[in-house]
């Protein structure tokens, strides 16, 4: 056996990969351990600050380094992409990404499923139906290249949160274009967000805004309270108030301080009435057909609230006359969106969905000066709010995934949806199907399926034992589960062994399988089935510890995987293949592989 | 040396354990600061060969609990109508009836029940079922509204908001927000009354809940379709050669990485989650072997099936080494904001029916002297309108069932619903201040199922602010009981 010595000099700290195509390997590391105690000088400064070259700027970055940014960026992503991101550069690799366009948007693939559904039947009147969202959804997180904007996007789908679970499940209009509002501004500014989900008649009907009516106290009847207190809890400012940096601002017996309380909710209550359906003429009514969801509700201001309504931080909403129900909104969308909590609230959670559960105080306040200043003066620029989670130096820095609190669970969605990239899925078509429906099942996750307005999981969920202890949150974790642990190494089983990679199913009653033949995706294994004799099952091992999980996988872990395969035949093709499935299968079983750090 | 999943009374009963040397197992011991006091102390455990089990069943999103019980003396009633205006309900409508009468007089206070609720209704009069009134999450009693405006009674967190009050009434601790609850620190005190230590006490319906959630155990969850066929994980195919051999392997290296000792705290968790999951497949896969089919008829709804899998699991307790168990479930969908009348019409018949089956279950199966069921919610809503829906609220009717509870009852003090006048109401919306705490009913809960009245503050931290307004370290009198849920 050949005896390999690499020598290698290392910048960063991430974990080292050597892919070597035999043999075992030795290495010995030089500058392994970051910034501490090193100094660097460089004799022309005039160009380059030596301080990069301990904290990487403008240093292209290793494989591993590269895919943790990935993972962190994207929601899924192959070697190929890797090795772009190692070639461009994060920063460039990211800075082409915040300048990509959205291609189409969701809307109106679900327009062009419903049309060819009608076509097919012959019946213009056909209905719409949910696998009409799930397919669009699919189609085009499986086919474009804004991978950042879809990584945000599903952020933001996570905290301005509407469900199927409701009146509009199966309407396909009602749940993309929502979605489409946080895939166009994913790189926008959060007000806009705040105006458009406001006014979106799936948040109407979710959150029960629509058709709200203004006091009567004749008959004991007041404005729905709903919205007024979810807008306030969820999408701006939170329950308690906070400092820049995330932390609980307290009182002088160390308590939290109430953003709000009821009397605050009452008066935003008022704010947000009088708004109806665009395309009726009668106030109070419900939907006339699944497309009255696309256009923003209309004011009807005789059913708005009139007088002065008292807002947050001393401002009062005018006593306007006439009745002007959208300039209210405005000012309280104004109030809200200005508040000194939405910073911190919402760059905290951004920040969870992406990097890491509990950021650090001073990588929370890095970000929030972004969003309360990108630097030109604008406050809620979400470009400037993305780049800086994603290139601050803890998320980067491979040193800080050493830091035992550091990190998050992958979301069990975004696990899925990864095996679907990293080993290229794909059709004879290029269309993709799949309605999401078996993932959903085994790990209680997919887009825009939360049970309630409180998402999957709460921000500050904390399961018992060592992250309870340090009082620390790990929000993932509230939906791991006897049923969901066991489930997601059985989806494994379905989506891997059994190469039931998606879920393909007719679009009306009765449509013909040979229509959708080609949109059946297949994973494509062959370069890890090249690695499956005992000889190179360490490449194999290697391979998926990069693409999977960043290098995270220990040396014992790996050594365990590869004895393991070695127990199963290598006589045949057939072998081999269910060797490379194994690999998948068990990488994707380790704590290692399923924490991001 | 010790597996972690030692529980906290055998540890503290074999100081000789090895993992005493190892000092990162003891100081996670340390943290759990109740451990001193609570090892201090005898832990009065009933025989173990009683078996107890309390089935909690969460009407998540806040029901509209004053349309569930309604009071229909003709003043009260006049205030019922005068302030839910276009919510009232009709007691005199009758094609088809909107509220159906309770065999219930108490000084001529009588109640009916929502006309969805027969089954709810018969159980009641059957003395199979009792309602608990204006419950609710509080810190400390409070007298009345001049008493909760004064600034000197501590109000919980969050008032009226989902995420607080759903956590509140799990935790009982409404002061902080916590992850451990009350179901999860009966089994911290009671899990060793099991003969099986890696099988949870707790058992969910429903995933992960804080009700559930103790300081060292947690639930254990399966669905409501859960058999010894499907629990666990799918093997490989038996096209493969040797596959019963190379399962052993691929879930050997499961187990092994799960066994591994990490540094990183969210893999700690997640492999011990793992662990506590593999170690409790096998002996649910053999209870659930041994299920015998019911005869009991369940209806096709979700509750009916998740009650119905509830019955099966105490049918095979013994399978599990279980001699006290917590069921935990739920049935979301009750924040009705709009449509309050028609939703409740089509929601409220489903857990009537399914409570009506579990009892018939529990019969069947001879359980029904040792199985308490109850609801809870979020909060009720406000008693007026926004225009056909409620808002959030406190204090509101809750439901208890089973053979030892005292049937026929309205416990607590229903409130009256007058919007003026009403020392109670903290609202122009028609809010009402609980008059019975979610810590009194649970502490009648924890005595019936066996909890040492010395061990009361553990499970309930706020309980002595009921009983004493002093002295927080002396438990409450042996004959405790301030509700009177229990015989």
């Amino acid at each position: 056996m050949n005896k390999i010595m690499n020598i290698v000099f290392l910048i960063s700290s991430c974990l080292l990969l050597v892919l070597q195509s035999y043999g075992q390997v030795d290495t010995i590391v030089i500058g392994f351990g970051g910034y501490d105690g090193v100094s660097i000088t460089s004799s022309d400064d005039s160009q380059f600050d030596p301080e990069n070259t301990l904290n990487q700027d403008g240093f292209l970055p290793n494989l591993n380094a590269a895919a943790r940014f990935l993972s962190q960026a994207t929601i899924g992503y192959n070697q190929a992409e890797i090795e772009t991101v190692t070639n461009m550069g994060i920063e460039d690799w990211l800075e082409n990404q915040l300048n990509t366009p959205m291609p189409y948007t969701l809307l109106t693939k679900s327009k062009e499923y419903h049309q060819y559904v009608k076509d097919q039947t012959g019946n213009p009147e056909y209905g719409s139906n949910a696998r009409m969202w799930d397919y669009s959804w699919w189609q085009y997180h499986m086919t474009t290249d804004d991978y950042v904007r879809q990584r945000v996007a599903m952020a933001l789908s996570e905290i301005v949160v509407i469900s199927d679970k409701s009146n509009f499940g199966n309407n396909p209009y009602a749940l993309s274009d929502f979605y489409d509002i946080l895939l166009q501004n994913a790189f926008g500014n959060y007000r806009d967000i705040l105006e458009e989900v406001t006014y979106h008649a799936s948040m109407g009907v979710y959150l029960t805004h629509m058709n709200n009516y203004k006091s009567n106290i004749e008959t004991n009847q007041f404005p729905d309270e709903n919205y007024a207190r979810e807008i306030m809890q969820l999408f701006t400012i939170g329950l308690n108030l906070l400092n820049d940096d995330g932390t609980v601002i307290v009182d002088s017996l160390g308590l939290p301080v109430p953003t709000y309380d009821n009397s605050d909710i009452i008066e935003f209550s008022k704010i947000f009435t009088g708004l109806t359906w665009a395309d009726r003429d009668k106030y109070g009514k419900g939907a006339l057909k699944d497309t009255s969801y696309i256009p923003q509700m209309a004011m009807w201001n005789e059913h708005h609230e009139p007088g002065e309504k008292y807002l947050l931080n001393d401002f009062v909403v005018p006593d306007r006359n006439p009745v002007d129900g959208n300039a209210d909104i405005t000012d309280a969308l104004d109030n809200l969106f200005n508040h000194q909590n939405v910073g911190p609230f919402i760059c905290k959670l951004l920040i969870q969905r992406m990097v890491t559960s509990n950021p650090p105080p001073s990588y929370v306040e890095r970000v929030v000066q972004k969003f309360n200043d990108n630097g030109e003066g604008v406050r809620g620029d979400m470009k400037a709010v993305v780049k800086a989670i994603l290139l601050d130096p803890i998320a980067k820095s491979c040193d800080s995934g050493e830091d035992y609190t550091f990190g998050k669970l992958r979301e069990p969605f975004v696990r899925y949806f990864q095996i679907n990239k990293a080993f290229n899925a794909s059709t004879t078509s290029g269309n993709y199907r799949n309605d999401m429906d078996y993932i959903y099942k085994y790990v209680e996750q997919k887009p825009l399926t939360s049970p309630s307005v409180f998402n999957f999981y709460q921000y500050d969920y904390q399961p018992i034992g060592p992250v309870e202890e340090a009082d620390l949150f790990a929000p993932e974790f509230q939906i791991t589960n006897a049923q969901t642990i066991t489930g997601w190494i059985n989806s494994l089983y379905r989506f891997v062994i059994n190469e039931n990679i998606a879920d393909e199913y007719d679009l009306f009653n009765g449509e013909d399988n040979a229509l959708y033949e080609d949109e059946i995706s297949q994973l494509d294994l062959s370069t890890e089935i090249m690695y499956t004799t005992d000889d190179k099952l360490h490449i194999l091992v290697d391979r998926l510890n990069l693409i999977l999980a960043q290098g995270r996988l220990s040396d014992m872990t790996v050594n365990t995987i590869i004895e393991a395969l070695k127990k199963f035949d290598q006589s045949d093709e057939d072998d081999f293949e269910l060797r490379a499935k194994l690999a998948i299968y068990l990488v994707m079983t380790t704590p290692e592989y399923l924490i991001n750090r | 040396m010790c597996k972690r999943k030692i529980s906290r009374r055998t540890f503290l009963g074999e100081a000789s354990c090895a993992a005493i040397g190892s000092t990162a197992f003891l100081s996670s011991f340390l943290n759990l600061g109740m451990i001193n006091t609570l090892a201090a102390r005898p832990h009065i455990i009933s025989n173990t060969n009683d078996y107890k089990a309390m089935v909690c069943i969460l009407l998540a999103g806040g029901a509209d609990t004053y349309n569930v019980l309604v009071p229909t003396e003709s003043s009260e009633y006049d205030d019922y109508v005068a302030t839910r205006g276009s919510l009232a309900l009709d007691k005199n409508a009758t094609n088809p009836a909107q509220l159906i009468d309770l065999d219930y007089d108490d000084n001529g206070r009588t109640f009916a029940v929502h006309a969805g609720m027969t089954k709810v209704r018969d159980m009641f009069d059957n003395n199979n079922l009792s309602f608990i009134s204006n419950i609710g999450t509080l810190i400390e009693p409070i007298a009345n509204k001049a008493d909760y405006q004064s600034g000197t009674k501590k109000i919980p967190l969050g008032l009226y908001s989902h995420s607080d009050q759903i956590m509140q009434w799990q935790t009982s601790v409404p002061q902080s927000r916590s992850a451990v609850g009350v179901g999860g620190r009966m089994a911290d005190i009671l899990q060793d009354m099991n003969t099986i230590p890696q099988v949870s006490m707790n058992i969910s319906l429903a995933g992960k809940n804080r009700f559930q959630t103790g300081k060292e155990y947690n639930e254990y969850s399966i669905s409501n379709n859960t058999t010894s066929a499907n629990i666990g994980y799918d093997g490989l195919p038996s096209w493969w050669s040797n596959s019963g051999f190379l399962n052993d392997i691929k879930n050997g290296v499961i187990n092994n990485a799960v066994e591994q000792e990490y540094n990183n705290i969210f893999e700690r968790t997640m492999s011990s989650l793992t662990e506590q999951t593999a170690g409790s497949i096998e002996v649910f896969q053999k209870a659930f072997g041994n299920i015998v089919p019911l005869a009991t008829e369940f209806s096709d709804t979700n509750l009916s099936k998740d009650l119905k899998k509830i019955a099966e699991t105490i049918s095979v307790k013994s399978y599990l080494g279980a001699n006290r168990q917590i069921f935990f479930v739920t049935i979301g969908g009750w924040d009705h904001h709009d449509n309050v009348i028609l939703n409740q019409n089509a929601m409220l018949p489903v857990v009537s029916n399914a409570l009506s089956e579990f009892n018939d279950a529990l019969t069947e199966i001879g359980m029904q002297n040792d199985v308490v069921t109850f609801t809870i919610s979020d909060f009720a809503r406000t008693l007026t309108t926004n225009g056909n829906g409620s808002d959030h609220a406190w204090g509101g009717n809750q439901m208890i069932m089973g053979g030892p509870v005292n049937g026929g009852q309205i416990f607590g003090n229903y409130p009256s619903l007058a919007l003026d006048g009403n020392d109670l109401n903290l609202s122009g919306r028609g809010r009402i201040l609980p008059t019975t705490s979610v810590d009194e009913f649970y502490a009648e809960l924890a005595l019936w199922f066996g909890v040492s009245p010395n061990d009361l503050d553990y499970i309930l931290p706020n309980l002595c602010n009921f009983y004493s307004s002093s002295n927080c370290t002396v438990p409450p009198a042996g004959d405790y009981s301030p509700i009177g849920m229990f015989s």
